[in-house]
């Protein structure tokens, strides 16, 4: 009792039957069925059901899906890209080194790995069971049966396609009805091909066009040249509110947003300038205010230099010597010619002296030694490996170093001489300007001859441990 | 035909040897499709227009204070030294921690064969997807400069530099991100045979084009069913440990500083465990009015409630302990900064907080141990409103008093919120339940395909008697 489907007027080519729907009101009746389908000997044939039935996939022989696989594959390609990602972008092509830290390591590659290899087994999971099943597929000719509407709601049906070797129009349909479905019906081709409407095609291809639109203007904006000033959709920093040099403003009386001198205040780092000997161990900073900085510079760059020179065959690293050793010359001179300061710029006094002591003895002992002879314990340790790089620290018992005025000295420690760092920024200048005068001291005790001192101060030095 | 029982039962009391029912009512296949359907169907009552009305001018204004933050920049928040996570952060974590209950619901319960989930999974998945949305937007204006949000992702671009990938934010872009999709790919999967009911049962070419486009042609194969269950286990066993890590990640931001009060180990379990927990108070607070004016009560039983109230106690347990655990760390721990983070929290500037805190979140839940309590629904609303205030002020009290009062007095302050701050909490709730609405009016609200196969006895399974055979 097949009934045949309503046939559209217009017939372009035979329409061609592709197979027989039985429908189904209970679904322990589809499954006592399936059973005998399947023992029938059919293979493309298929139930539908509103809801997955457990016991129909034995009921019909469905074999176990490969989806988990395809799973599997995913998830581990998506650990595998998170790895090699984080590998080749932090340790590879922009190293990012934090803290010493090792430049890759596991650990914290772990959270961002388990969600890559989460999200890409997910996507495993969804579009390999869509195209498993061959989905989405939006038209489909049972869909023309209005029966067949109730398939996602309360009703089972069977589907027997005829593209199986063993369907014949008139065994198959009564083979169906022998399984007491309470409705048989046949489904047929379309003879009309399932084409898109012209509009809606004219209308998606211009909602296309547009959406090109504004990635075009970019890419033509970005690969041409104009004499306009380019756009800013998003300003940034580029504008900003705020004054700046040369520019007038009507915040202030006279219009400029450069602003001269408040009486009465004395400018950053003006007050320094006040105290030339203090601060530089100069009587009046010279012309050329930066000859220290640059001195202590040039000499940082010679330095530098020299690892380089000792790479090189010998008779270069002589001429670079010699050239290093001629610059130096040149720049003891200028630092010599300086107006250096003779007399301490503050009152000198036991305490300063005490205080002076205890600063040389952190700072300076550990590689002039505790009389100042170049002989601390960093230098003696250098000495003893012979690596080559240390400079000995000049004995402060050289007539060289006698002759240096205090300002000279206090120069040397505030801004450093050869390998000796500058200290300026440790040490303040209060401390240094101890320091200088506990060196003074040193200096003096070494070259004293024991006549000159009065009995009470000899019977001082003795009791002196 | 399946019917499944003549007359209502209460489903909230055990008989020993006997399975209790998931649906009450005298339902058949049919009926139950109609009665998820009708809501889709019929024209959506007067209150439901009136909510939707409220919720979208919240999220309006929550969209113009967006607006007017990336125009201005971040200073409209209170985010001032020393708290300069403030609200946005707090806000974040909260609606983060809302998102878990759905896929726990739907995953986990999926994983352990509990069936009662069938009847709440689909509504609490489409909270997870809302909360997460919600939970997004607060980390991405927080950035402040949001067209630069790119730089977050591992794209090249011209300036050839690399994110950090040992920094905790950036694990949080991935775990969100991840998860926002997962849960996405999770949901709609589950909803393609119950939008393809809706597609066959549409009367206008509107709902007909969209339902069947969006149903991707589903045709109930059995051959479909069988790889769409398979897909649907996979997602579950792979959700289940994204749930648990994205929270995870989240608590890592903190963690991971050094800063007292947040450099703790128990942080991942105990912002978990907070999160399920504030996540099934949210769905109960969402699906009681829910149940009550969309009439599917005999598909969201009173048991349904009842077991969920049930996970609250638990997970409100485990938060209760946490926060002792905390306060016994940090004086068995000796950390003197450590010991007074938490005197602090108890008693500093911010006590107000973190009593609001230990009442809504300690002592509340434990009233569903009267059984009274746990099976009335108004009961149950009022105490997960409780639950929801204090889990938000759970994650106000870690981010603020830790920020306020660290190491060193002189970088001491008090975090005042700004009008925008209190305005874009509100504004979020506000997306929030325009996103529930238009989910309740247009989309599956229960799984119709999955409550039916829990109705469904499978031939051979339990006490399930052939009738239509023995009439053969």
């Amino acid at each position: 009792m097949a009934t045949t489907i309503e046939q559209p007027e217009k017939t372009k080519a035979e329409p061609e039957l592709l197979g027989l729907l039985a429908e189904f009101d209970d679904p322990h009746a589809l499954v006592a069925a399936s059973t005998k389908v399947r023992d029938a000997g059919y293979n493309r044939w298929d139930t539908h059901t509103p809801f997955p039935m457990h016991g129909i996939d034995e009921a019909m022989g469905i074999k176990w899906t490969i989806l988990p696989w395809i799973v599997a594959a995913c998830g581990l390609t998506g650990g595998t890209i998170a790895i090699s990602m984080q590998y080749w972008m932090n340790a590879v092509d922009y190293p990012f080194l934090i803290s010493g830290k090792p430049l890759f390591s596991i650990p914290a590659c772990i959270p961002i790995t388990f969600e890559l290899s989460v999200l890409l087994a997910a996507f495993g999971a969804f579009f390999g069971m869509l195209g498993l099943n061959q989905l989405p597929k939006l038209y489909n000719p049972m869909f023309k049966s209005e029966a067949f509407r109730r398939v996602t709601n309360d009703r089972f049906f069977l589907s027997m396609d005829a593209s199986d070797p063993k369907f014949s129009e008139i065994d198959t349909g009564e083979f169906v009805k022998s399984l007491n479905p309470i409705h048989v019906e046949e489904f047929w081709s379309d003879v009309e091909s399932p084409k898109l409407p012209r509009n809606l095609k004219l209308g998606l291809s211009l909602v296309g066009v547009f959406m090109l639109m504004p990635i075009a203007l970019v890419a033509y904006k970005r690969s041409t040249v104009t004499d306009t000033p380019r756009i800013h959709i998003v300003p940034d920093m580029d504008f900003q509110p705020k004054l700046k040099t040369q520019n007038t403003t009507g915040i202030f009386g006279d219009g400029r947003e450069v602003r001269p001198h408040i009486p009465g205040t004395i400018p950053r780092g003006q007050f320094k300038d006040d105290n030339v000997p203090f601060y530089y161990g100069l009587k009046e900073l010279p012309e050329d205010q930066d000859v220290i900085t640059i001195a202590v510079q040039d000499d940082k760059k010679a330095d530098e230099k020299k690892p380089v020179a000792d790479e090189k065959p010998a008779e270069a690293g002589k001429a670079d010597a010699k050239s290093a050793a001629a610059a130096k010359a040149a720049e003891d001179d200028k630092l010599a010619k300086l107006p250096w300061v003779t007399e301490f710029p503050m009152p000198v006094t036991e305490k300063m002296m005490a205080r002076g002591k205890e600063r040389f003895r952190i700072y300076c002992s550990v590689c002039h030694g505790l009389g100042g002879e170049g002989d601390g314990l960093v230098t003696l340790r250098a000495m003893d490996l012979q690596q080559g790089t240390w400079v000995k620290p000049a004995s402060y018992h050289t007539d060289n170093v006698r002759k240096q005025p205090v300002g000279r000295l206090f120069n040397t420690i505030t801004n450093g001489v050869r390998k000796m760092p500058a200290y300026g920024p440790q040490i303040p200048p209060e401390d240094r300007w101890a320091i200088v005068l506990y060196v003074r001291a040193l200096q003096k005790s070494h070259q004293v001859d024991a006549k000159t001192l009065t009995d009470e101060e000899k019977q001082k030095l003795r009791d002196t441990k | 035909m399946a019917s499944v029982a003549s007359e209502p039962i209460d489903t909230t009391t055990e008989v020993p040897g006997k399975r209790t029912p998931l649906v009450t009512g005298a339902h058949d296949y049919g009926s139950i499709t109609e009665a998820v359907c009708r809501l889709a169907e019929c024209k959506a009552p007067l209150s439901w227009y009136l909510a939707l009305a409220v919720s979208a001018s919240l999220m309006g204004m929550l969209f113009g204070l967006v607006g007017y933050l990336i125009i201005t920049g971040v200073g409209v928040w209170g985010n001032r030294s020393p708290v300069f996570w403030g609200w946005p952060i707090v806000n974040f974590v909260f609606w983060v921690g809302i998102g878990h209950a759905g896929t726990l619901i739907s995953a986990i319960l999926f994983l352990f064969r509990q069936d009662w989930r069938t009847g709440i999974n689909r509504a609490a998945e489409a909270m997870t997807i809302f909360a997460v949305i919600c939970a997004g937007l607060f980390p991405g204006i927080h950035i402040g400069r949001v067209w630069l949000a790119y730089w977050l992702f591992p794209i090249p671009n011209q300036m050839s530099m690399w994110p950090n990938f040992r920094s905790p934010l950036l694990w949080d872009v991935f775990a969100v991100s991840t998860y926002a999709t997962v849960s996405l790919l999770f949901w709609y999967m589950g909803m393609i045979p119950d939008l393809a009911t809706l597609r066959d049962r549409a009367k206008n070419k509107v709902a007909q084009f969209a339902y069947g486009l969006f149903s991707l042609g589903w045709n109930g194969s059995s051959r479909h069913w069988h790889r769409y269950e398979r897909a649907y286990l996979l997602l579950a066993a792979l959700a289940t440990p994204l749930v648990l890590s994205v929270h995870t990640i989240v608590s890592f931001d903190f963690a991971v500083s050094q800063l007292p009060g947040w450099h703790t180990t128990i942080f991942p379990p105990y912002f978990v465990a907070g999160a399920v927990f504030s996540g099934f108070a949210m769905v109960l607070t969402l699906m009681i009015p829910v149940r009550s004016i969309c009439g599917i009560k005999d598909l969201l039983t009173d048991r349904h409630l009842e077991n969920m109230t049930k996970v609250i106690i638990a997970t409100g347990s485990m938060v209760g302990y946490a926060y002792a655990m905390e306060f016994f760390i940090a004086w068995y721990g000796g950390n003197r900064y450590e010991t007074f983070a938490f005197i602090n929290r108890a008693f500093g500037p911010y006590a107000w907080a973190y009593w609001i805190m230990v009442t809504c979140n300690v002592i509340s839940p434990q009233l569903f141990w009267i059984k009274k309590i746990r099976t009335t629904p108004w009961m149950i609303f009022v105490v997960c409103i409780f639950v929801n205030i204090g889990m938000w002020f759970e994650r106000f009290v870690i981010t603020v008093t830790s920020l306020s009062r660290d190491f060193l007095p002189s970088s001491w302050g008090y975090f005042k919120p700004t009008i925008v701050d209190i305005l874009m909490l509100i504004g979020s709730f506000g997306l929030f339940m325009t996103l529930f609405l238009l989910f309740c009016k247009f989309l599956p609200m229960v799984a119709m395909a999955e409550v039916k196969s829990v109705v469904y006895e499978p031939p051979g399974h339990g006490d399930y008697q052939p009738k239509d055979e023995e009439l053969d």
